[in-house]
């Protein structure tokens, strides 16, 4: 109860000091929550921001599904065999490093700027992370659980199934939950880049003389984020209560 | 997690290296069957590479670089390690003010653009406002994790040698977080190192940012790729070099490769 009190309290005085900053400053550098709510919430009914904001995540969910089907498995095989290891880890490590928005340009003259361009950018943003997630959360899995199955009889599919895939379930989500970050801000790079979908809103809104546009089309960003991460924790702690995540971030 | 040093065995050694020979060996069979424009073998990327770096020009790009990582990082530094000890030592404090945290953090950085350009224009200012926002929370969230798991038992010696509270910090606190903090900065300086070429794009084109775009416009891939592959061996180098650092600083306390 007293938790719930504090947080309400940081989040009040955080929307309070906005307030008072965005007074001082005005709309046109950096727009009052009052006024964010005032003209945004009539704009987010009225069409134009919220079937954008879908389009661009149906894309988006394109690339993150793939670099999930692939990131999981990649990530199993690297933690069940050194070999796998050794040969995947060094693009691994390249590939969590690179920068997302320095492939943007790469990735026009590759695939132009529709469809296939948004798919890859987020699937390349998101795979490493999904892989790398479920890697460590694989490697933890201690060979005794194993070796008991095989005591009784457990063959490769019972072990995987019965053994492996209920230690894995929690780095399942959490690397979904990562991955579906990662894939959020992959898709605002490179839609902000080329100008198209909610990226083109974002674009467009920092170019009107108002910031309350601006600042909700943030807001919503936030609001997403936040409602992944917790539909995600929650599905993890609902489907396996045993697992009490260590908080790193 | 802490305290094993893991040693890579002279096979996972050979084996790295067999991954990236073989790596390259695919890229550039399947980079000969294609135009160049579309994906360029990596034989061609290796020779831009060496050529744009003996005469300079992604030198001197790099180097115009290092200034608005340098100002963005320090400043992400020098919020992130007081908040990440507000946020690890200060209950209250991090019960209030988490939530707010993670509410930022959940916006993407490049979303920000529009309004960095309102507040800070296009050029220097603003590439460093962009860096610090994609490094601070992350150096945070490794301070904050550094400072809140440091081990009472240490705490209650340091009282009961008499420390006081600024003793405690700094001859208790700060030494065990000493690990966390590092891994922030190494964490903070790849994100930072991205954070400028990220900056250079999408404000005014400068630096190597000015160098993709010409690429780009010349239709010059392996001018690109070679720009990419620069960028992606600096933030390795840089994450190699701070781990050093890190051994020599705290030999006590070497981490395990993640």
């Amino acid at each position: 109860m007293r938790r719930l009190w504090l947080r309400l309290a940081g989040i009040a005085i955080a929307l309070g000091v906005w307030e008072l900053v965005g007074r001082h400053f005005g709309e046109s550098l950096f727009a009052a929550p009052s006024l964010v709510i005032a003209q945004f919430v009539p704009q987010l009914f009225d069409g134009s921001v919220l079937p954008v904001l879908a389009g661009s995540l149906r894309q988006m969910s394109i690339g993150f599904a793939l670099a999930y089907a692939l990131g999981v498995p990649a990530g199993v095989l690297m933690a069940r065999s050194k070999t796998v290891d050794a040969l995947l880890h060094p693009w691994l490590s390249m590939g969590v490093v690179t920068s997302i928005a320095a492939l943007v340009p790469l990735f026009i003259l590759m695939f132009g700027t529709g469809f296939s361009f948004r798919v890859a950018i987020v699937f390349f943003a998101t795979v490493w992370f999904v892989a790398l997630t479920i890697y460590q959360g694989a490697r933890g899995i201690e060979p005794r659980w194993l070796e008991v199955g095989r005591a009784f009889g457990a063959g490769p599919i019972q072990s995987f199934s019965k053994i492996m895939l209920p230690a894995l379930f929690p780095y399942l989500l959490i690397g979904a939950r990562i991955g579906l970050i990662h894939a959020i801000r992959a898709m605002v790079v490179a839609e902000t880049f080329v100008i198209v979908g909610y990226g083109a809103l974002i674009h467009n809104s920092g170019l009107s003389v108002s910031t309350a546009p601006l600042l909700g089309l943030l807001l919503l960003l936030m609001l997403l984020g936040i409602v992944v991460t917790w539909v995600l924790r929650k599905a993890s702690s609902l489907i396996a209560p045993w697992y009490e995540e260590r908080r790193t971030a | 997690m802490t305290g094993i040093l893991r040693v890579p065995a002279a096979r996972t050694v050979w084996l790295n290296w067999l991954s990236i020979v073989l790596g390259l060996i695919v890229w550039e069979a399947i980079a000969r069957r294609l135009p160049h424009i579309v994906l360029p073998p990596p034989s061609i990327v290796l020779v831009r590479l060496v050529e744009d770096t003996l005469n300079g020009k992604l030198v001197v790009a790099l180097l115009g670089s290092l200034e608005a990582l340098v100002f963005g990082l320090a400043l992400a530094i020098a919020v992130g390690v007081p908040l990440g000890f507000a946020f690890g030592r200060n209950r209250t404090f991090a019960e209030m003010f988490d939530p707010v945290l993670n509410a930022i953090y959940a916006i993407p950085p490049v979303a920000f653009v529009p309004f960095l350009i309102i507040w800070f224009g296009l050029h220097l200012p603003a590439r460093v406002a962009l860096v610090f926002l994609m490094s601070v929370f992350e150096i945070t969230v490794a301070v904050t994790a550094g400072a809140r798991d440091v081990n009472p038992n240490q705490i209650d010696v340091g009282r009961a040698f008499g420390a006081r509270r600024f003793d405690l910090v700094r001859k208790v606190i700060f030494p065990a977080a000493l690990p966390f903090i590092f891994t922030g900065f190494r964490i903070g300086l790849v994100r930072a190192i991205n954070g400028t070429i990220t900056a250079e794009l999408f404000f005014a084109a400068i630096n190597l940012g000015a160098l993709m775009n010409d690429d780009a416009r010349r239709f010059d891939t392996a001018g690109l790729l070679s720009v990419i592959v620069l960028l992606s061996l600096l933030g390795l180098a840089a994450q190699a070099a701070l781990r050093r650092v890190e051994a020599r600083v705290l030999p006590w306390h070497i981490r395990a490769a993640a």
